[in-house]
């Protein structure tokens, strides 16, 4: 599937009093960066109140993302690192430091961006990005991570 | 192959689109791996209800909610563990005689 690329927004350093700030804070990178509407960072809190801490996917990670019809714009990945870690109440991978956000404004065009980000995470993605000296290289290497969808 | 069709999998989520997703190319990975013909589908956990897959994989909060859905039901914590899942595939397939 191609597409426009995906528009790619980075943190560094947030400070988060618990898992909603931390969500709203990944999630608010991708309205800033213009690919979601104002609405989409509550909508990621809800996905979590509603469903539980399963977008944990791994240990230390989340991915944050909520519906298409919750505000998703434009295809948009974001990655926020956070100054300390939370905790998502997750039975196996607390405490969360790394949030990915991700948002697409319709269900079938994220599919090749979130499979390159499958791809690169199982290659150690996190990993690279927990070692990122700063907001630029995070950035970059992100980018890197997801190409054209 | 013990099964004379082509597995269907189900890879759960809350949203069902984008952990889920993860999921399902962690599991086609691991499928590959242990030469398994299998369609995974990934969906939320309202969608999965009303579905009959051979099997079902997702975390532990949700394939509580669907443990009845399908002969076999796999709970994983990390989406992206291909070598954790496919261990636990070989032995619940085989279990079921599902593996060649």
């Amino acid at each position: 599937m191609t597409g426009p690329a995906p528009i790619v927004a980075a943190i560094d350093g947030a400070v988060a009093d618990g898992w909603r700030a931390a969500v709203r804070a990944a999630a608010s990178a991708l309205v800033e960066a213009g690919a979601a509407g104002p609405g989409y960072p509550d909508a990621c809190v809800r996905v979590v109140e509603e469903n539980g801490p399963y977008i944990v996917l791994t240990k230390g990670l989340a991915l944050v993302h909520a519906r298409p019809e919750e505000g998703g714009l434009a295809v948009g990945v974001g990655v926020t690192r956070l100054a300390s870690p939370v905790e998502f109440g997750h039975p196996d991978n607390d405490p969360v430091d790394l949030l990915l956000a991700f948002c697409t404004p319709d269900p079938d065009v994220h599919v090749g961006t979130l499979a390159g980000l499958a791809r690169a995470l199982s290659g150690g993605l996190a990993d690279r990005l927990r070692a990122a000296p700063g907001r630029e290289e995070l950035s970059r290497t992100l980018k890197e991570a997801v190409p054209d969808a | 192959m013990a099964l004379d069709r082509r597995l269907e999998i189900l890879a759960v989520c809350g949203v069902g689109m984008g952990s889920s997703l993860m999921l399902k190319m962690t599991a086609e990975d691991a499928l590959r791996s242990l030469g398994v013909d299998a369609r995974v589908e990934n969906t939320d956990v309202s969608t999965a209800r009303g579905m009959s897959p051979d099997v079902v994989i997702g975390q532990g909060m949700h394939t509580e909610e669907i443990a009845d859905l399908a002969p076999v039901v796999i709970t994983i914590s990390d989406f992206l563990d291909k070598d954790g899942l496919e261990a636990q595939l070989r032995d619940r397939l085989g279990e079921q005689g599902w593996l060649a």
